[in-house]
């Protein structure tokens, strides 16, 4: 990955994008999206929390690609997106289980419940911790790249069941957009596509800016290996 | 409300908090490569 390559160039472009994208997107949250009538004011987590969940669940998807393209072509760059895509998957599944559980204290009245939703949610969670906890401890590092890509691709099982756990069994989280098209006001539906849009751009400014990153960190390792 | 702004602070704090993470990664790397610099000039 060289500082010329397309990834690298667009990495400030991602974060002024990113960054005007968010100021943006408060307006739409705080002034444009109206208030909801159950709820009231706290519905409005709802625009942090399903980009969070969202783009976390995307991020483990760039994990399973890219660790499948590794075992076919023993690419470094691969096991490095991975390694890149499973950080901030990690970091966005937090933040959609620490915001989901505000929700859910203010709309179930519990901080947390064994919903399948939450349920699935917090094994992925913790199968990616574990995924990166495993890279830190191996030091061989084709071995490391192997396992890790191996268990890339394992640790994406869960990841469809997460997304389908509120639809396959009896599940109390909503599923926004449900088969018959969610219940959405239009709105709020713009609201939330305008907030994916806005972490969307800045994911991939810090996805770019953490593969750069990791590239020189190689870089550095291999002239003290040879 | 009160839960809403906690939720806000979580999210810029994880958000923050992780880029403070590679900011402190990459002062590391630009460390050891103006290390590397000055051995391969004395060199």
């Amino acid at each position: 990955m060289s500082d010329n390559s397309i990834m690298v160039r667009s990495i400030p472009a991602l974060a002024v994008m990113g960054a005007a994208g968010l100021i943006i997107a408060q307006y739409f949250i705080w002034i444009y999206a109206p208030v909801e009538a159950t709820m009231g004011i706290m519905q409005k987590i709802f625009y942090f929390h399903l980009p969070m969940a969202w783009w976390g669940l995307i991020c483990f998807f760039v994990v399973f690609c890219a660790s499948l393209v590794f075992l076919i072509s023993k690419n470094p760059f691969m096991d490095r997106l991975s390694q890149a895509a499973a950080e901030m998957g990690l970091l966005y599944s937090a933040l959609a289980l620490a915001t989901g559980s505000l929700w859910a204290r203010a709309a179930w009245n519990t901080w947390w419940t064994w919903d399948p939703r939450l349920s699935t949610t917090l094994v992925m969670w913790f199968i990616y911790a574990g995924y990166l906890a495993l890279r830190q401890s191996i030091d061989n590092p084709q071995k490391m790249r192997a396992v890790s890509a191996v268990l890339g691709v394992v640790a994406f099982l869960n990841v469809p069941l997460v997304f389908l756990s509120a639809r396959m069994w009896r599940s109390i989280h909503p599923a926004v957009f449900g088969s018959k098209g969610g219940g959405l006001e239009p709105e709020m539906m713009t609201t939330v596509l305008v907030c994916i849009v806005a972490w969307g751009i800045l994911t991939s400014g810090i996805l770019f800016y953490r593969l750069r990153q990791l590239d020189i960190k190689d870089r550095v390792k291999n002239l003290f290996i040879f | 409300m009160t839960y809403l702004i906690f939720g806000n602070i979580a999210v810029w704090l994880g958000i923050g908090g992780y880029l403070f993470y590679l900011s402190t990664i990459q002062k590391r790397l630009s460390l050891k490569i103006r290390q590397l610099e000055v051995s391969a000039d004395e060199q």
